[in-house]
C-alpha cells in the first residue's frame, strides 16, 4: 500500500493539484507539500491522493520502466 | 533491464561472498519489485532476499476487522476502506462472514476507496450517515490520512485508525533475533516521508548494514550491492546507505511528519501475528476526537476485545511469514489450501503480503 506512482502536475488551485501520468488525470492534494514551490511542469510521488515528495522529471522516467512492467 | 542494474549485477558478482548473508525488507513495494523481476534467481546463492513486516494490511489485527465488520453489519455504518483490506480473512467458524467483501456482498455497505479523499467525499455525499474510514497503512499512508483530517473533515465522518510505524518491527526483529540478518533494505517510500536517519539505529544500534532502496531493479540492486559491500568491508563498516536519494532526504518530509505529530499521538500497539510492540501505532489526538470510531463506538470495541479473538487462521504461517523466519513457499498451506481465490491468511490477499506476491509471480512449487 505504499506503492505510489510519479505524476505531472497540470494546474494547480490551492492545495489541489490536477495531475498526469501515462494519459491518467487525477486530482492530487499538495497538502503535505506545503511550503515547497511547486509549478506546473513538476513531478511529484502521489501516494493514496496526496503527493509526498516532488521530484526530477529523470526520477519519474525512470520509476514508469518498472511500473510499466509490473502493473 | 536497465543498465544501471546489469552494472550493479555485475559488481555483486564479483563479491566473494563467504558465507550466507540474509538482507531482510520491509517493505511489500521492494518484495513486490524483487520478486517481479526475479532478482534472487540473478544473485548469488548465498545472497538471501528475505521478506519481513511489510504488509501494513497482513499486520493489522482482528480485532480491528472484526470491529469494523460489526459497525458495517449492525451499526448501520457506511464503512470505507483500502480496497486491500476488503478480502482479508478474520478467523470465522465456517459459513460466518469472514471479511469485509463478504459482509459486502450481502449487502452491508461497505466501499473500497483509494484515497483519504474519496472518504471526505463520501461523507459529504450522505450527510445523514454515519461514514468511519477503516484506515490501515504505514507512515506514507498515515500521513495523508493525517492531512485529510487537518484539513478539516465533515461531522458525520470518523476514522478507525490502524496505521503502524515500520521501524519498531525491525527493532523487534533484531531484538529478538538478530543473528538472523546481516542487512537490511530500508524502504523507499517510508523514508521519504521519515526520513533517511530514522534508520541509522539499525547500524548504530545492531552493526547491521543497511540502505534505502527506491523500487526500481537498479535502486534495489544499488542497495544490496551498498550492504554487500558495507558487511563484507575488512573490518565490516555499517551505516545507512541512500539508495533513493532522488525522492529521500536524510530529513524527509518535514510537513508531513509534522501533520502525523499534530493530528495523532504515537501508542503501543498490537500486529497481528507478531504481539504488542511498543510505540508502533498511532491514536487520534484529543483535537480530533468527535472523529475517532473507536470513542465514538467504545463499548462495541470492548466487546469485540473481550471476545479475544485469535489472531492467524489455524495452519497459516504468515506470523513466521511476517517475521521473516520463513518464505511463503515454506507454508504447507501454499499453493494447496491457500491460493489468492481461496486465502486462509492475510499474506495471500494483500498486494503487499508476501503470499500473495509469490504466487501471482508464477512461484507455485511449493
Ligand atoms: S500461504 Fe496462506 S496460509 Fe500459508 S502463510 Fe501464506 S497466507 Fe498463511
Amino acid at each position: 500500500m505504499c506503492l505510489a506512482i510519479p505524476m505531472q502536475v497540470v494546474e494547480i488551485d490551492g492545495y489541489n493539484a490536477r495531475c498526469e501520468a501515462k494519459g491518467i488525470s487525477r486530482d492530487v492534494s499538495l497538502f503535505l507539500l506545503q511550503g515547497e514551490p511547486i509549478i506546473p511542469g513538476d513531478h511529484v510521488i502521489v501516494h493514496v491522493g496526496y503527493a509526498i515528495q516532488k521530484i526530477s522529471a529523470e526520477e519519474a522516467r525512470s520509476a514508469w520502466e518498472l511500473y510499466d512492467a509490473i502493473l | 533491464m536497465h543498465l544501471q542494474a546489469k552494472d550493479y549485477l555485475q559488481r555483486i558478482q564479483q563479491f566473494s561472498v563467504p558465507q550466507r548473508v540474509r538482507i531482510l525488507n520491509v517493505c511489500g513495494g521492494h518484495e513486490r519489485s524483487i520478486t517481479h523481476a526475479g532478482l534472487r534467481s540473478l544473485l548469488p546463492k548465498a545472497i538471501e532476499l528475505v521478506p519481513g513486516p511489510g504488509c501494513p494490511v497482513c499486520v493489522c489485527p482482528e480485532v480491528d476487522i472484526r470491529l469494523a465488520l460489526a459497525l458495517a453489519l449492525h451499526e448501520g455504518v457506511l464503512l470505507a476502506a483500502f480496497g486491500d483490506m476488503l478480502r482479508v480473512p478474520i478467523n470465522a467458524e465456517s459459513g460466518e462472514i469472514r471479511s469485509l467483501a463478504q459482509a459486502k456482498a450481502q449487502g452491508a455497505a461497505i466501499v473500497p476507496l483509494a484515497s483519504p479523499q474519496e472518504a471526505v467525499a463520501l461523507a459529504r455525499q450522505h450527510p445523514h450517515r454515519q461514514v468511519v474510514f477503516f484506515a490501515a497503512g504505514f507512515e506514507t499512508t498515515m500521513a495523508p490520512v493525517a492531512a485529510m483530517l487537518a484539513e478539516g473533515v465533515p461531522d458525520n465522518l470518523a476514522v478507525l485508525l490502524s496505521g503502524r510505524l515500520t521501524w519498531p518491527a525491525v527493532a523487534r526483529l533484531l531484538d529478538t533475533q538478530a543473528s538472523a540478518f546481516d542487512a537490511l533494505i530500508a524502504p523507499g517510500h517510508v523514508a521519504t516521508v521519515m526520513g533517511a536517519r530514522e534508520w541509522n539505529f539499525v547500524s548504530e544500534q545492531y552493526q547491521i548494514a543497511c540502505a534505502v532502496a527506491g523500487f526500481t531493479p537498479d535502486s534495489l540492486l544499488a542497495a544490496v550491492y551498498s550492504v554487500l559491500r558495507q558487511r563484507l568491508s575488512q573490518p565490516p563498516r555499517c551505516f545507512v546507505d541512500n539508495c533513493y536519494a532522488r525522492a529521500v532526504s536524510e530529513s524527509g518530509n518535514l510537513q508531513a511528519q509534522r501533520c502525523l505529530d499534530q493530528v495523532f499521538e504515537v501508542i503501543d500497539s498490537q500486529w497481528r501475528g507478531i504481539g504488542v510492540l511498543p510505540a508502533s501505532g498511532f491514536a487520534l489526538r484529543p483535537a480530533y476526537q468527535a472523529h475517532d470510531a473507536r470513542l465514538i463506538f467504545a463499548t462495541q470495541q470492548r466487546a469485540i476485545a473481550q471476545a479475544a479473538p485469535q489472531d492467524m487462521p489455524p495452519g497459516c504461517a504468515c506470523a513466521e511469514v511476517l517475521l521473516g523466519q520463513r518464505y511463503p513457499d515454506q507454508c504447507p498451506l501454499y499453493g494447496r489450501r491457500c491460493t489468492p481465490h481461496t486465502p486462509v491468511g492475510p499474506c495471500m490477499v494483500s498486494d503487499e503480503g508476501a503470499c500473495q506476491i509469490w504466487w501471482a509471480s508464477g512461484q507455485h512449487a511449493a
